[in-house]
């Protein structure tokens, strides 16, 4: 590490060479980035639900929202505005406490998995060295918040969806997993950033979708299913069950429940676009191009065009993901609750169980190629 | 053993099928992405209605003579007519007639049954109201007649897909003069009405 830009280390210097102590430096650098993810963050939500609308009314021939601002851009901050507005109702028999924890609980870890996503060399809120299993960690927690709010609503619906939910999360959480781990031998570290270093070789040929093809797609309908996006999205399926877990709650609750699932959904993508397509990396190498042209890595315009790039880059990547989910919407019927278990269990584990085994077969035989 | 792996062979056939007619499935909703929206923005754009609509009843109190035959073809006797016997001039005189057209089902039975013609239909449909009961419309309701959709300044009419020329699907800025694929009625009586008249001499 070392060549990409360190705004950490810049403006410790800074503050130091104005006569602060490094260790107060540090504190006052401290909340900014976790400040400017978590804005990061819920302007992704605008960017996410008005492409899901313009997405969807493009697929169905429709125009979509058009008159709240330009485009229909506000549309968002519209459905914000309203749902803080709303009043905020717990229904008589249900329990208080777990209701208010409920969404909490969903969307906290969405916030806190956050910490991992690297948008460039230096450009990560925390590199710990278990950064991926921190995500796979914090995942898990969000299946208590959906069981939690589903048997405290005190409703048949929010109950079956809280199952069923639950029931989901839990099972696919196993294939992700694993097609993680697959990732994760082959890189040699459980840190996101080594897991974009080690694919940065050769430009776009040295990406992990080439060689994990399987686990590519193993980690999208598994992502697919965490999120509880449409091909399986029967936890809320309002033909069956009205809205499941969300059926009784209104206000910023239920916006609680949406933006959580609207992160969320950002945040597989961009995770997806880091395990598999070289995250912040151009196609074709910068670092290589930098040399084609006699340029140092250490030249601070390069570094500040190589930053730039990779936080485009990763946002890029993660929105044609995103961009792919909502077609998959309105393409995929949606599963029954049988099927997906079937698919889970049945088909997913041992596809991405014989990934792993291969992946470490091919490391041992090839170790150039499969990072032995 | 060789049982086995067949199983395995088949269920990766399977599997590979199942993900080409996904992506087949995924190509259709791509390529319904380019197509042109076929929305018509309502409260400012409106679709002009066809010459056989059949909206709101329109009712001419003067024409009609209290012969019930509305009453008589209507599937659930809905038109309610209230008449009274004139012994001096032995004839029905109309007081009141009404239709409640949130019973209605518009079949139309009642327009072309009737004798004398008092009954037509109109192109209006913004019937909503909040109460069901304002839906009940008195001879004077009826009398009125609609706006006209062409010639509202707050709306932009659109033509129905069957009146937009040949080969043209979107009704948006169509040019001025434009003509629907086909022949207008009166245009096939004329070219009928030389040749039957050839056929007559």
């Amino acid at each position: 590490m070392g060549q990409g830009i360190d705004l950490q280390r810049s403006f410790v210097e800074l503050l130091t060479q104005l006569g602060l102590p490094s260790g107060a430096a540090r504190a006052i650098w401290l909340p900014l980035p976790m400040t400017l993810i978590l804005i990061a963050a819920t302007v992704s939500i605008f960017v996410t639900v008005w492409l899901e609308r313009k997405i969807s009314a493009a697929a169905q021939q429709r125009i979509g929202p058009e008159y709240a601002g330009p485009l229909g851009t506000l549309q968002a901050a519209a459905d914000g505005i309203k749902l803080l507005f709303k009043e905020d109702i717990v229904p008589s028999k249900a329990d208080p406490i777990l209701f208010t924890l409920g969404p909490a609980l969903v969307v906290i870890p969405v916030f806190l998995s956050y910490l991992i996503v690297p948008f460039g060399q230096n450009m990560v809120i925390t590199d710990i060295g278990v950064g991926i299993f921190l995500w796979i960690a914090l995942s898990s927690i969000t299946p208590i918040g959906l069981l939690m709010s589903g048997y405290s609503s005190n409703n048949k619906y929010s109950l079956l969806g809280g199952l069923r939910a639950a029931a989901q999360s839990i099972s696919y959480e196993i294939p992700l997993a694993l097609s993680v781990l697959a990732i994760v031998m082959m890189s040699n570290s459980l840190s996101t950033i080594d897991i974009v270093e080690q694919q940065a070789q050769y430009g776009i040929l040295g990406w992990n979708v080439w060689r994990q093809p399987v686990g590519f797609l193993i980690f999208w309908v598994a992502a697919l299913a965490e999120c509880e996006r449409l091909p399986f999205d029967l936890p809320e399926a309002e033909e069956e069950l009205v809205a499941g877990y969300q059926t009784e709650y209104t206000g910023m609750k239920f916006g609680l429940f949406y933006v959580g699932s609207y992160v969320n959904l950002v945040l597989s993508a961009l995770i997806f676009s880091v395990l598999y397509l070289g995250g912040w990396e151009f196609p074709v190498s910068v670092s290589w191009l930098a040399s084609l042209l006699n340029v140092s890595e250490t030249t601070p315009w390069l570094q500040v065009i190589t930053a730039a790039i990779g936080i485009m880059m990763t946002v890029i990547k993660a929105y044609l993901l995103v961009f792919l989910a909502v077609l998959l919407r309105w393409t995929v019927p949606r599963v029954r609750i049988d099927q997906l278990l079937d698919l889970g269990w049945k088909f997913l584990l041992p596809v991405s169980l014989v990934n792993l085994l291969l992946t470490a077969a091919l490391k041992i035989t090839f170790p150039v190629a499969f990072g032995g | 053993m060789l049982n086995f792996l067949k199983q395995v062979g088949d269920y990766a056939k399977e599997s590979v099928q199942a993900a080409k007619y996904i992506g087949q499935g995924l190509s259709v909703t791509f390529d319904h992405m380019s197509r042109r929206p076929v929305t018509v923005q309502y409260p400012y754009e409106k679709v002009i209605p066809s010459e056989r609509y059949r909206g709101r009843i329109h009712f001419e109190f003067d024409k009609c003579i209290s012969c019930e035959v509305c009453v008589r073809v209507c599937p659930i006797n809905l038109p309610v007519v209230d008449w009274d016997f004139d012994k001096a001039t032995k004839k029905k005189t109309l007081n009141h007639y009404s239709i409640d057209f949130g019973v209605c089902i518009f079949c139309g039975n009642c327009v072309e049954y009737c004798p004398t013609n008092c009954l037509s239909m109109t192109e209006e449909y913004e019937m909503a109201a909040y109460d069901r009961h304002e839906l009940n419309y008195d001879n004077v309701a009826m009398g009125r007649l609609p706006y006209k959709v062409t010639q509202d300044p707050m709306v932009t009419p659109l033509r129905e897909f069957a009146y937009l020329p040949d080969g043209v699907i979107d009704p948006h800025e169509l040019p001025a003069g434009s003509r629907r694929a086909g022949k207008l009625p009166e245009e096939i009586l004329a070219e009928s009405q030389p040749a039957a008249e050839k056929a007559a001499d």
